[in-house]
This record gives C-alpha cells, sequence and structure tokens, in this order.
C-alpha cells in the first residue's frame, strides 16, 4: 500500500465528528429552532450536557443565581454562544488525541486551532467581512486537524521534512508536499469530506496555506482562515515543531486592505479575546 | 523548587532561589530576562506589542503587553525587590518572524527596535541574546543564579 492509501484508510478509520453536535449543528441552522428539540438533541450527551450547565454558570456571566435545567441555559447562552462551546468541545476531543510525530509539544495543535478560530472572529468582526460567522469558526477550528491522522505517518519521514524547513526556503507545508507528495491541508480537506461538512468548510480546510486556488465562491473564507493562521503562528501560538515557516501572504493583507499599522491592533484584540476563550475552554496558556 | 509561569503579555519577578521563572511560545514576541547577581533579583517580561499608543485604554490595564509600558515596570519592580540597575544582566530572546519577502508581518522586528531604542536612550547594555530567525522559542531563568536557557524548535535546548 502507498504512503497515501495507508493514511485514506486512516482517514476512514478516524472516529465520525460527533453526532449530537452535528445534529445540534443542523438544528440550530434552522432559522426558527425550536428550543425543546434542541433540548431533546443535546439531552442524550451527558458531558455536553454538564459543559453547557458549566460555561453558563461560569464567573464569566455572572448570572444572580444558579442555572439548573438545560432548557434554560440554552435559551441563556444563545445560538452562537451554543454553537461554539458544541465545536470546541468536539474539536479539543480529536486535536488532543495523544499522537507522536507532529503532536510532540502537548496541546500545541489544539491551542493553535483555537487561537486560528478566535483570530478569524476578530478578523471578521473587525474588518466587518461579510461571512457568515459559524462556517468561519468552524473551517478555523479544524484546519489543521489533517496533523492529527498525519502525525501517525510522519514519524520516519519527520527528519526530512525538518531538514527542508531548516534550509528557509520552504514553509512547513511545502516541505511536507516536496517529502510526502501531498500536504496536511489536503488530509485535513479528506477528512471534512468524510465527516459531510459543507463545501465551504472543506475548501478552506483544503487551501488554507493556499487561499488563491480555492474556488472563487469560497475565497474569501479561505483567506481569512489563512491569515489567521499565519497571524497566531506568528505571535507564537503554533504547533511548537514548524516553529514559525509558514507563509504570510502579503498579497492578501493588501487585498484585504490591511495596514501594517492595523496588524498590531489585530494582535491585541486578539489577545485580549483569547484569554477570554481560554478561560471559557478551560485551556491554559492565554 | 518551583516554575513560575510568565504568561503571554505578563510578566514575573522574583528572589527565591529556588525558583525557575519559565515563559513559552515566543514567536514574534520578545522574552526579556533582567537579573542582579549581588542581591540574586529576576524578573522575566513576555510582551507582545512595540507600543501602547494603539489603544491607550488596553494599555493601561494590560502593560506587560507593550515593550514602552512593559520594560520600566519590570525594571521598577525588580529594583522594589532590591536589585540595582548598575548591576542588572540583560538577556533577550524571541522577535521571530513568519515566511514573508516583503516584510508586512514584521512586529517581531518592530519588538526589537523598540527594546534597542529605550535602552540605547536609557543607558541600558544588553549582554546577550538571541534574536529573528524563524523558530518559536520557551525562556526559562534560575533565580538561584540568573542563568537562561533558550528551547529552540528544530535546535533543543542552549544556554544564553
Amino acid at each position: 500500500m502507498s504512503l497515501m492509501e495507508e493514511i485514506i484508510t486512516a482517514v476512514d478509520e478516524m472516529p465520525p465528528f460527533p453526532q449530537v453536535v452535528q445534529r445540534a449543528m443542523r438544528a440550530l441552522a434552522e432559522p426558527d429552532y425550536e428550543v425543546a428539540g434542541l433540548v431533546d438533541i443535546l439531552k442524550v450527551d451527558q458531558s455536553i450536557t454538564a459543559n453547557i450547565l458549566k460555561l453558563c454558570n461560569s464567573a464569566y456571566f455572572g448570572l444572580p443565581r444558579k442555572v439548573s435545567s438545560l432548557k434554560e441555559a440554552v435559551v441563556y447562552l444563545g445560538a452562537n454562544q451554543l454553537r461554539q462551546l458544541l465545536l470546541s468541545g468536539a474539536a479539543s476531543k480529536i486535536y488532543e488525541k495523544p499522537s507522536s510525530g507532529y503532536t510532540v509539544f502537548a496541546d500545541e495543535l489544539w491551542r493553535h486551532a483555537l487561537a486560528t478560530a478566535v483570530m478569524a472572529q476578530v478578523l471578521r468582526q473587525h474588518l466587518r467581512f461579510k461571512i457568515d460567522e459559524n462556517t468561519l469558526f468552524t473551517a478555523a477550528l479544524l484546519h489543521d486537524v489533517g496533523k492529527v491522522v498525519l502525525s501517525a505517518f510522519v514519524i520516519d519521514k519527520y527528519r526530512a521534512i525538518e531538514q527542508l524547513v531548516e534550509t528557509g526556503e520552504s514553509s512547513f507545508q511545502e516541505a511536507e508536499r516536496q517529502t510526502l507528495g501531498f500536504d496536511h491541508a489536503e488530509i485535513g480537506g479528506k477528512i471534512a469530506e468524510k465527516w459531510e461538512f459543507p463545501d465551504a468548510i472543506i475548501t478552506a480546510i483544503s487551501f488554507h496555506h493556499e487561499p488563491a486556488r480555492a474556488a472563487k465562491e469560497f475565497r474569501l473564507l479561505t483567506e481569512i482562515v489563512a491569515l489567521a493562521n499565519s497571524l497566531t503562528v506568528m505571535v507564537g501560538y503554533g504547533t511548537g515543531v514548524d516553529g514559525l515557516a509558514c507563509r504570510g501572504h502579503d498579497l492578501l493583507l493588501k487585498k484585504l486592505k490591511i495596514e501594517a499599522r492595523d496588524l498590531e491592533k489585530l494582535v491585541l484584540l486578539f489577545q485580549l479575546e483569547m484569554v477570554k476563550t481560554c478561560e471559557d475552554a478551560g485551556v491554559d496558556g492565554g | 523548587m518551583s516554575l513560575v509561569t510568565v504568561g503571554i503579555a505578563d510578566l514575573k519577578v522574583s528572589k527565591d532561589p529556588g525558583d525557575t521563572l519559565v515563559t513559552y511560545s515566543l514567536g514574534s514576541c520578545i522574552g526579556l530576562a533582567i537579573y542582579d547577581p549581588v542581591v540574586k533579583v529576576g524578573g522575566l517580561l513576555h510582551y507582545m506589542l512595540p507600543d501602547s499608543s494603539i489603544n491607550k485604554d488596553k494599555a493601561a490595564k494590560n502593560p506587560a503587553m507593550f515593550a514602552n509600558k512593559g520594560i520600566p515596570l519590570l525594571f521598577k519592580e525588580c529594583y522594589s525587590l532590591g536589585a540595582d540597575k548598575k548591576r542588572m544582566i540583560i538577556k533577550v530572546a524571541g522577535g521571530s518572524q513568519i515566511m514573508d519577502d516583503a516584510g508586512t508581518f514584521n512586529i517581531g522586528k518592530r519588538n526589537y527596535a523598540i527594546l534597542r531604542k529605550m535602552f540605547w536612550k536609557n543607558n541600558v547594555m544588553i549582554d546577550n541574546e538571541d534574536i529573528g530567525g524563524n523558530c518559536n522559542r520557551t525562556m526559562y531563568m534560575e533565580i538561584g543564579d540568573g542563568k537562561i536557557n533558550l528551547k529552540i524548535s528544530k535546535k533543543g535546548m542552549v544556554e544564553l
């Protein structure tokens, strides 16, 4: 079996994206979703229920009394907060799968994913990009999911990838492609396909290092994910092993009309938001 | 013996010889370590951005986020533990860049430039530094002897 075939098999064997989360997302996508129906979907999963109540009762919301019913909590949090909680919960389990290869720096993959999702939201809000918030959040959160699968296969090729990166000529993703014949973005796209995510998300994950290759209708989404990725890597929320060997996409800044001075403001807004998000998600290192 | 984490946009000072201060994931950010070997007082700052004028309100609440606010604060806090400016050993790490031919994503460079400028104005000399490139650094400071170790992506552990 070729390496690519082995990896395709590994993608097929990957656990499905949690059904409860997928069903809840579909229900929430309806403009007039019913709270009772949503509660029915969520209540079968105890850990999700516990997390919803925990977030609702956290100091961040500062409610005057304790909320103990799932229905009340769902109403209180609202659709957007609920979507983000469900997605982050599911994604964190996928990224934190103990593994070797890329994930030698414990937790870094997940912290980077969360940081990219936060950065993407900051870019969207601050620069007023007209793009669906939840599609963007999901794509940014899952953009590196390919690394989870790939990491089990790169152990013996890893040194070769590293050496190419050390020359300073290749980005990490380019080195993967030269060494393996494909890269983590491509594999991530295949995982998203297997999970039956919409085309927009599959595209953004597949091309987050090469946004110019994205289909036109999904290009802006892909560009924001690409830029959010570059910026979080720049600041240091990287994946550890690849260091800062990531392309910056200067042209993207011009195209999106982002000035050098804006970058500093965006980093500031990002950091403040990241600290808040890490507190909510119980992640260390905001 | 305890490991004290200095978060992103954060600073810590100590005079407990058993402490190791550590800051993780320095990309474009800068880690500044200052140490007085006579009184064995040290401090570590992890700042993200050069200049707080981009948002004065936020700067007031998060001084360690910015070079222009965080650096003076780091020195002041070490002085309050008995450190003396004349004896300070100064070490700097970070200021990396992603791959960007046009140099637009140059916050790392700007973070370093403002530090040089502030030190020049105040007659402060850097004793050692490891700046730039496209690696990720973790910085450790031993309060007992002021030793600084860096864990650099792709290189491993080195003493600064």
